[in-house]
């Protein structure tokens, strides 16, 4: 039988505590004037503060196991994406301990694997991918897919979190960040959300976010717009055929322009998790399409896009048919 | 006939070719170059006189006026700023007082039979379709430059009866050769798209770019002011037919750049062509949120790009019976400019 993988299942992990774009900016983790992120469609983020990586990773996969009563043993593999070693373990104001024990033997300690131990997962073959940043979560689903495909694997937990670095504030290029984890379930014949394409352009020239800040800024829109168009074309259809797209949190403004020059004119933005999350570097576009489902906004056979860009630099987009 | 020529802005990119077409004309007595500062000339035929146009008189000595008062039979008004980024008072200050200046001046040189005012085709500002040559009326302007050159033409206009109107339409190399020996705005921005720095184009399907060789704008310059004198005639020195379409101007652009292996490497994007309102929110969104350098970059090219979105064709059959010629195709020279531009320096590619 031709494998059709699928997302199965998607569960996500916040933080408790929240804080708006006020409390942020006055307690100095913006760099950007709130008036202006407020405008740009941001309002709460999710900040983690007695969690870890690891913490949320787990609440995130454990939820999705239960949630849809999937025996843990039926896993043929585990993608983990996100904070590494040391880091995982850490709370946000033990980071900087955690980043120095990357530098002695506690560097040897694995999140995945021990994820794999807790949740009970015991004939899942564990891969961690790196160097994706936000796209992290999108290049685990990639490589679910292809592995469903070319080992006939049933099902492929992939799993990212991550938090935002403890001294770099609260805002990426303008956007608002929160911490969060997010776990997707890939299985070989999924009954919805069928992955019908995927496509990611990495270009190494913007290797340096920080140092290569403004190129990123002026290159981020046309490469964006051709992964778009690609990834529809690749998926067979129209882009008049595309129903929703799964955006990754960045600034509504953004996105605005983004639709604009990607000519998706039937397309509805699934944005109602911008203001009240902000931008994830785990996997924003899942926790949309997890939300988008519960609540009714996609429906079966609709023609979903999820696009997002990483640091690095990456722009993925990936097709789904709901 | 004997001519005796009186040339503003005669050391400028045009000026200076203008003047040299000026002398290849056996019925060319002299030329009086209006320069700023002292300067040297090749032929014993051009005599500088100091002035500036944005001083009352073109602040020209009271005996040299005389003289020219007395010579002067055809007037070539060269003399302009031609960034696209001032304000309208700055663009006013030289380009429309500037005129207004030379026009009191020349009102009192009784034996000029010829007023050649140097204009530019974006006059047209906003309008689109086929612009005719004796066009007048624009639907509002991209920038200050635009607006202040069709304010002078009108006065121009109304102040003689002898005017002729040269519209050039922007110049980007010297010749056909695709060699540049000045940098304005056009080159400017393609270095920000050489560079990475530029992400979008305002067009239309229509799309295309209107440029020219200094060398046709000189010599239709020239032409316009040495032919027998048509009343009213105005006359569009531009590619007309021969401009490029904006997707072939790209093709040919970006692979001048991908000639250069560390540029390739880059993978630097072509700008995406999008629709007026698109660029104009992006260009909102760089002002609220882009780093200064993408701000510098973003608003150095809107005070000109937008030009693209009013798609145009000059219409130039008076200037090509004038010169018994069409302009150069764009296709002609423009990858040998870009190459010029960007080819000619891997040292900027670090950059």
């Amino acid at each position: 039988m031709t494998a059709a993988p699928g997302i199965a299942a998607v569960s996500y992990a916040v933080p408790a505590r929240s804080s708006s774009v006020r409390e942020l900016a006055a307690a100095g983790s913006l760099e950007s004037d709130p008036g202006m992120l407020e405008r740009f469609g941001f309002d709460r983020v999710r900040i983690a503060v007695d969690e870890t990586p690891y913490d949320l990773a787990r609440t995130a996969a454990e939820s999705l196991l239960r949630e849809h009563d999937i025996d843990p043993r039926s896993i043929d593999a585990l993608l983990y994406g996100g904070a590494p070693g040391s880091i995982a373990f850490s709370r946000p104001r033990d980071a900087l301990a955690g980043a120095r024990a990357l530098c002695d033997e506690r560097r040897f300690q694995y999140p995945a694997t021990r994820l794999q131990f807790d949740l009970g997962l015991e004939r899942a073959s564990v891969l961690g991918l790196d160097q994706l940043a936000c796209t992290a979560i999108l290049g685990a689903v990639r490589l679910a897919r292809a592995l469903c495909i070319a080992e006939g694997l049933e099902r492929v937990l992939c799993v990212s979190s991550e938090f935002y670095p403890s001294d770099a504030g609260r805002e990426a290029i303008t956007n608002c960040t929160s911490d969060a984890a997010c776990a997707v379930l890939v299985e070989r014949n999924a009954a919805r959300n069928r992955i019908t394409a995927g496509v990611t352009v990495t270009k190494g020239y913007y290797w340096s976010a920080s140092a290569m800040r403004d190129e990123v800024m002026a290159s981020y829109f046309p490469t964006a717009a051709h992964v778009i168009r690609r990834t529809v074309a690749e998926a067979g259809w129209t882009a008049e055929q595309v129903d929703w797209v799964m955006p990754h949190n960045v600034s509504a403004t953004s996105w605005e322009i983004l639709f604009r020059l990607a000519a998706l004119p039937n397309a509805r933005l699934y944005g109602d998790n911008i203001p009240r999350i902000g931008h994830t570097l785990a996997g924003d576009n899942f926790i949309n399409l997890r939300d988008a489902l519960d609540g009714g906004a996609v429906r079966p056979g609709d023609k979903v896009l999820l696009f997002a860009y990483g640091y690095g630099a990456h722009w993925t987009g990936l097709a789904l048919e709901a | 006939m004997r001519i005796t020529c009186f040339v503003t802005g005669a050391t400028g990119l045009l000026g200076a070719r203008v003047v040299r077409r000026l002398l290849e004309d056996p019925d060319v007595r002299a030329v009086y170059a209006l320069v700023r500062a002292p300067a040297v000339f090749d032929s014993p035929a051009v005599v500088p006189v100091l002035g500036d146009v944005g001083a009352e008189g073109l602040g020209i000595a009271p005996a040299v006026r005389a003289r020219l008062a007395r010579e002067v039979t055809t007037v070539v008004h060269c003399a302009a700023t031609t960034s696209f980024s001032q304000t309208l008072d700055e663009a006013r200050a030289t380009n429309t007082e500037g005129t207004r200046r030379l026009l009191d001046l020349a009102a009192g040189w009784h034996g000029v039979t010829r007023f050649v005012f140097v204009s530019t085709a974006f006059v047209a500002g906003a309008r689109t379709g086929v612009v005719p040559e004796r066009a007048v009326a624009a639907d509002g302007w991209i920038n200050a430059y635009e607006r202040s050159k069709a304010e002078a033409e009108v006065l121009v206009r109304a102040a003689r009866g002898d005017w002729t109107i040269a519209r050039p339409s922007t110049v980007v190399c010297d010749d056909a050769s695709g060699r540049i020996s000045q940098v304005n705005a056009v080159h400017r921005a393609l270095r920000l798209y050489f560079g990475g720095l530029a992400a979008m184009l305002p067009a239309t399907a229509d799309s295309a770019l209107d440029v020219v060789t200094a060398d046709h704008a000189a010599r239709g310059i020239a032409r316009a002011a040495l032919a027998p004198y048509v009343e009213g005639e105005t006359f569009h020195l531009c590619a007309g037919r021969g401009a490029m379409p904006l997707e072939e101007l790209l093709d040919v652009s970006y692979d001048a750049f991908q000639r250069s292996p560390a540029w390739r490497q880059k993978g630097i994007a072509r700008p995406v062509l999008t629709d007026l309102a698109t660029y104009r929110l992006f260009e909102s969104a760089i002002d609220d949120a882009g780093s200064v350098r993408v701000r510098q970059a973003v608003r150095s090219l809107g005070h000109f790009v937008p030009q693209l979105a009013y798609p145009k064709r000059f219409e130039t059959t008076g200037a090509d019976t004038l010169l018994g010629a069409t302009a150069p195709a764009v296709a002609s020279f423009w990858g040998s400019m870009v190459h010029a531009l960007v080819g000619a320096h891997p040292a900027r590619e670090a950059a």
